[in-house]
């Protein structure tokens, strides 16, 4: 009932969305709403590790998301906790599983499924947040694919 | 004559055709909304109501800014002047044909008296 699909498919091979998607110096294109807006991630990416990624306006308190992985499957499957912070502060905690799946050479399906939302309303405020996340995997992977990632 | 830009005509006139749409409109007129918040009125699934407001957004009806995980929608009504005007020319336009017509016709009765 609460959960959430969202389902993108990205020109270029898994590796590189699975990379693009966990890499700390990617995240500030995912989360950032503007240039300035403050982005910071950690991410011990394997079983047990924590990720951690906070963002927002200069000057603001960040919002806060803490993930545990519970699968690293490079670079096809990740699962992981994630325990997300709204605006009013509150928390809640989801199982989410991302596949990257190969459908054709260089084009590369990406399918999250979040579940264990407390209230379809959560379930929507957050689905209201991934497009613009995916948007910006996108920018990352088309520059990776275009040119040697130098970190 | 002004010039109006035909494709922004174009995404305004095509977003504003759908009453959903124009239904998320008057309920952003209310005041600025989360998708949670917005969905609630709707008898609509999430995906389809996700469609509506990136239709809305791409023809700047609506501006959404980044909230932590969420995304607020407010109105973008800047794009409603350019279909204002475009209306509002032709309303002239039509005002000034029937002031002649109006001329025509007393002219034709005097004519006959």
């Amino acid at each position: 009932m609460s959960d959430l699909r969202l389902e993108r498919v990205y020109a270029t091979d898994p590796e590189t969305v699975f990379d693009a998607f966990t890499d700390p110096d990617a995240q500030k294109e995912l989360y950032a709403d503007a240039p300035d807006w403050v982005v910071t991630s950690t991410c011990d990416l394997r079983v047990g590790g924590r990720w951690t990624i906070e963002f927002g306006p200069p000057g603001g308190p960040p919002a806060r998301e803490t993930s545990v992985f519970t699968v690293v499957d490079r670079p096809h499957r990740l699962g992981y906790v994630a325990t997300m912070t709204m605006p009013d502060g509150t928390s809640f905690d989801t199982d989410l599983e991302v596949t990257f799946e190969e459908e054709a050479p260089g084009r590369t399906r990406l399918t999250i499924l979040q579940t264990g939302f407390p209230t379809t309303r959560l379930r929507d405020e957050i689905a209201g947040g991934w497009p613009s996340i995916l948007d910006g995997l996108g920018r990352v992977v088309a520059a990776r694919a275009a040119g040697p990632h130098r970190p | 004559m002004v010039r109006y830009s035909s494709s922004t005509l174009d995404r305004t006139f095509a977003a504003l055709s759908d009453p959903t749409r124009r239904e998320i409109l008057d309920r952003l007129a209310e005041g600025p909304a989360t998708l949670g918040e917005l969905r609630r009125p709707f008898d609509m699934t999430l995906p389809g109501l996700m469609k509506h407001v990136r239709v809305l957004e791409e023809a700047q009806l609506v501006v959404t800014e980044k909230k932590g995980r969420t995304r607020e929608c407010r109105l973008g009504a800047e794009q409603l002047d350019d279909a204002a005007q475009w209306i509002e020319t032709y309303r002239r336009r039509w005002e000034r044909r029937l002031d002649r017509l109006g001329d025509y016709l007393e002219r034709q009765k005097g004519a006959r008296a």
